[in-house]
């Protein structure tokens, strides 16, 4: 990187520093925003942010959790979290009726699934740093992750990949590694806890 | 059950917005086409083109599968002097029904589909 483009950056990075930063959680859905969106709210204010479950697109709208003060490293940062819905290029009723949701019921979360992908979409212009969240026991080079890493980056967005579910053995986060190099990877288990703090570390280090 | 695969010049889509190549690339899909595009989609581009196919979803459309194939970097000169003069320096896109699409593989330099109908019958 030459000269100038360092002395730009490092003005960019003092002036675009905010009090009040918006915390996106992306990434397709089941990769465990959520559980990762609580666990953060859960350890900064005891409260959680939204409800979790095995059924994909739990959440369907943007769950928001204000004024959430993480402090890392001797810094502060207050954030508003963004849980946002997962971002899928399908949304198929039957697949919710293969968890027992009569035909109906199943339509309706359909329905209100693709209103939660637009709506996260959205939301890419409006967010200050973004968690991609990806399940480490799943192949990460997707077009979803692509496109959502992506649209983040021709945004000038920071993104921390968040490798999440390593406390299963499946889990291959060096994959993950390979396939975004170009950000950092933090390898955590949001349901067990596990490295969390480092997580903590990079949204301190790399959040503007 | 035969599957159609089309592919489309990059040529077609010249002239189109955005949202005019998204609607153009989707009733292609909707007709139970797989769409190979001689051209990368932006990310910007690819996300208008989930966005309009979360507007479409229905009982008989429930989605798509994509992948995208970088264009090259226009590092070198030749690359530079193509994108300079409007041109293209490689790059492609595979679209396809997520009903007929049963996996997609992407790798940095390729791309594999399997495709063919699905175990269950849909709801008319």
């Amino acid at each position: 990187m030459s000269f100038r483009k360092l002395l730009f950056n490092w003005f960019k990075r003092i002036f675009r520093r905010r009090k009040l930063i918006r915390l996106g959680l992306y990434g397709p859905p089941n990769a465990g925003k959520t559980t990762l969106a609580n666990k953060i709210s859960m350890d900064w204010t005891g409260t959680p942010v939204g409800s979790v479950s095995e059924i994909p697109h739990e959440t369907r709208s943007v769950q928001k959790k204000e004024k959430v003060v993480v402090r890392s490293d001797g810094q502060k940062i207050e954030m508003n979290l963004l849980d946002m819905p997962g971002i899928a290029t399908k949304v198929d009723y039957e697949d919710f009726m293969k968890y027992g949701m009569d035909a109906k019921e199943a339509r309706q979360r359909a329905k209100e699934a693709t209103k939660g992908v637009i709506e996260a979409i959205k939301w890419l212009e409006h967010v200050d740093t973004a968690l991609v969240v990806i399940d480490a026991t799943e192949d990460p080079y997707t077009q979803v992750n692509i496109t959502i890493i992506g649209n983040l980056e021709a945004r000038d967005i920071p993104v921390i990949i968040v490798a999440n579910k390593i406390d299963l053995k499946e889990a291959e986060p060096d994959r993950i590694r390979e396939a975004f190099p170009q950000h950092p990877v933090v390898e955590i288990s949001a349901m067990t806890g596990k490295n969390i703090d480092d997580l903590y570390q990079a949204i301190a280090k790399h959040s503007r | 059950m035969d599957i159609e695969i089309e592919f489309i010049t990059s040529d077609v889509l010249e002239g189109k917005t955005p949202e005019e190549k998204m609607e153009f690339l989707l009733e292609k899909i909707k007709d139970d086409k797989i769409i190979v595009v001689e051209e990368s989609l932006s990310s910007q581009e690819e996300v208008l083109l989930i966005e309009a196919t979360m507007k479409q979803i229905s009982k008989r459309f429930p989605g798509i599968e994509v992948s995208t194939l970088r264009e090259r970097s226009a590092e070198g000169f030749k690359e530079k002097l193509i994108k300079m003069l409007g041109g293209r320096t490689g790059g492609l896109t595979v679209i396809g029904p997520s009903k007929l699409v049963k996996k997609i593989k992407k790798e940095p330099q390729k791309i594999s589909i399997l495709a063919g109908e699905k175990d269950k019958e849909r709801e008319k």
